[in-house]
């Protein structure tokens, strides 16, 4: 059963079945919001990975030792949150195969973050079809703080899901 | 003519670390806690997840690259600096197990990274990390010389399998 044409989503924001006939240049992906990010959020991350960088928690310590302008929002945390966004836009037989991104900008806390991406070109591989797209993070001011690039690969329309464990393409 | 770039430093290309095993296997609870703190309730990441595609219930996409924290045993670096007011809390963990490049007194920056993903990790495996130094060169800056230091980390299951490939790019100067 092909299921793109009305793409329907599971659980949050995940369709069945995502195609690369269906994919264009120049498409939109998400936005995926994230915030208001408060000190909270930034702590259960912390405690979630066990790394205590002041910066993320200690105003005074942030401010007043390290001169930053406010606490900052994980680096760590965002870049989850551009691997979510594309897990969830391939779809349950397409795969996130390549993620590229760096810390241009800092977020600081109480921000909301609008996590986006752009088609940029497509390929075929000969199993599946490689979607190139451009990706940022974005605050409400507008800021681009994260800039990257990720490669994506879909299952053609009469084509068996992307292999799993994924094999990259040859060649 | 290159000023940072030695012979010694060209020497640590290729250099790899053991293989370092995380502390703990992907546990449950611990999947729980990372998927609500990075606030992605994927259903797959729940235990009795059906993902036929998974064999299982996963963890979120980046976790393994997060699992290599401070094993029973080793200091306890908040304790340490408790008095040191200049202490940043920043905690390595396990770290990647690479020796240092003699470069003191030269800043580190954060220049990016690129991850390839492969498999996702199932809840109640192990998982294994091994780097390397895969490239460093230098270039030339406004303000001056600047090495890029780039570190290469696959992170595997104990079957073997390759979950991730992780390619961080240090800039010192």
């Amino acid at each position: 059963m092909n299921l793109a044409a009305s793409a329907p989503f599971e659980g949050t924001a995940r369709p069945l079945r995502r195609v690369f006939e269906d994919i264009a240049v120049g498409d939109e992906i998400g936005p995926l919001f994230k915030g208001p990010l408060t000190t909270a959020h930034l702590m259960r991350w912390s405690a979630a990975m066990e790394n205590w960088h002041k910066i993320h928690y200690d105003l005074p310590f942030a401010t007043g030792h390290d001169k930053l302008p406010g606490l900052l929002i994980n680096g760590s945390l965002k870049q989850q949150f551009l691997a979510q966004l594309l897990k969830d836009w391939a779809g349950r037989e397409g795969w996130l195969w390549k993620l590229r991104f760096q810390f241009r900008a800092m977020n600081l806390v109480g921000e909301t973050l609008s996590v986006w991406g752009k088609v940029t070109a497509l390929r075929e591989a000969a199993e599946y079809g490689l979607v190139d797209l451009d990706l940022g993070i974005r605050n409400e001011a507008g800021l681009e703080s994260t800039p990257g690039a990720a490669i994506v690969a879909l299952p053609f329309r009469d084509g068996p899901a992307v292999p799993y464990p994924f094999m990259a393409p040859t060649g | 003519m290159s000023t940072l770039l030695t012979d010694e430093i060209r020497g640590y290309i290729g250099l790899r670390s053991e293989a370092i095993t995380a502390c703990d296997g992907v546990e449950p609870g611990a999947v729980r806690r990372y998927a609500q703190a990075i606030m992605d309730d994927d259903p797959d990441y729940a235990p009795g997840a059906g993902n036929a595609r998974h064999r299982g219930p996963v963890a979120p996409p980046l976790y393994p690259s997060f699992m290599f924290r401070r094993p029973f045993g080793e200091p306890d670096p908040l304790t340490e600096h408790a008095r040191d007011p200049d202490f940043d809390g920043l905690s390595l963990g396990a770290g990647d197990g690479l020796p240092e490049l003699p470069l003191p007194g030269l800043a580190m920056l954060n220049a990016g990274s690129e991850v390839e993903f492969f498999r996702y990790a199932r809840h109640g495996e192990t998982v294994i990390q091994r780097s390397h130094y895969a490239d460093i060169y230098e270039r030339v800056s406004k303000s001056g010389p600047m090495l890029l230091v780039v570190t290469e980390t696959e992170y595997r299951a104990a079957d073997g399998d390759l979950l991730l490939r992780v390619r961080k790019t240090a800039i010192r100067r």
